[in-house]
């Protein structure tokens, strides 16, 4: 298999995973039924998954859990979250959190 | 529209940086192009570059895609009652373009107005703006992938925007217990392989949360 080949055939699977996994629940709709505390506990799902993916990409570094003040990223997450609170403004947390984080890493020469 | 418009940098940003990212692993213009076309899938295509960098075996890149998807399947449960009534066809455009800010959106609202009238087209507006303004990035990514230094970091504002979509979710101490269970089990759970550690905080997250708010309810016995 040529290279050319294989990576189309790559980009095709990568496509099917990514359908599959977004629309074959929705496929079947009605037709699944789940327990009901399953159902009250969906509720919850968005700001979990969203917990994970922010908490995962601040905290962790190439060399592992970095909790330290050396770690610019999660103090620039830390200064959004504290924007949004006060200011109810999603604008101002990315670009306030931005700032932070190249003030940051000019600080500690990164 | 308007609702999505705040989160346009991050969504922008990650875009961007996918793009780059695809056009420096080595992938031709096109190949790049047809990817993010094709796949829209972010995380996923991040996950299967290295991979087939390597030429690892189809099935393994494949796999690896749908398992860095899992969490669009609860996303799928959580959105499938309010589109159960729309044609298969239908259906199957909103999975393709069902990303993380619109699904967060869209159960925001259905919370606070279960029976909102347009809501079909609210989500369908909503997530086509999302899929133009990602293309758009990882387009830009993808031809001026030289010009984007790696220092910039521009991949931060994408999860910044997450937090600002976060913060107003932890509006109990249910859903604020669900959400810091998930992140540390995220975080301890990382070496997990293919992200599987998220997918563990999401259950773990979900039900802590469900318990709590059960013990909250009943008012009773907690101390």
């Amino acid at each position: 298999m040529s290279q050319e080949v294989y990576v189309w055939l790559a980009i095709l699977g990568v496509t099917l995973a990514t359908f599959l996994a977004r629309s074959t629940v929705l496929l079947v709709g009605e037709r699944l039924r789940l327990p009901p505390i399953v159902e009250s506990a969906l509720r919850y799902a968005p700001a979990c998954a969203l917990a994970g993916i922010i908490a995962s990409d601040l905290l962790m570094t190439p060399a592992g859990l970095d909790l330290t003040l050396s770690n610019p990223r999660w103090l620039a997450g830390l200064a959004a979250a504290a924007i949004f609170a006060a200011f109810r403004s999603t604008i101002g947390a990315i670009s306030g959190g931005m700032v932070v984080f190249w003030l940051l890493r000019a600080w500690f020469g990164g | 529209m308007r609702e999505l418009l705040p989160f346009a940098p991050g969504v922008f940003a990650w875009g961007l940086v996918t793009g780059v990212a695809m056009a420096k692993s080595g992938l031709t213009v096109a190949q790049s192009l047809g990817m993010t076309f094709l796949a829209y899938a972010g995380s996923a295509q991040l996950a299967a570059l290295p991979l087939m960098a390597a030429f690892a075996p189809l099935w393994l890149v494949t796999l690896t895609a749908v398992i860095v998807n899992l969490r669009f399947v609860v996303y799928a449960m959580v959105l499938r009652r309010h589109l159960a009534q729309l044609s298969l066809n239908t259906r199957l455009w909103l999975g393709y373009l069902t990303g993380d800010v619109m699904f967060v959106r869209y159960s925001a609202l259905l919370e606070q107005e279960p029976d909102y009238p347009q809501r079909v087209a609210y989500f369908a507006g909503g997530a086509t703006c999302n899929w133009i303004i990602w293309q758009v990035a990882s387009v830009i990514g993808i031809l001026a992938a030289g010009a984007i230094p790696a220092q910039w970091g521009l991949g931060l504002a994408g999860t910044l925007a997450l937090i600002a979509l976060v913060v107003p979710l932890c509006r109990d101490r249910a859903a604020l217990a669900g959400v810091l269970v998930s992140g540390a089990i995220a975080v301890l759970a990382h070496g997990l392989p293919l992200r599987l550690g998220l997918l563990l905080g999401i259950v773990v997250g979900c039900a802590v949360a469900i318990a709590i708010q059960r013990r909250l309810a009943s008012g009773g016995d907690a101390r």
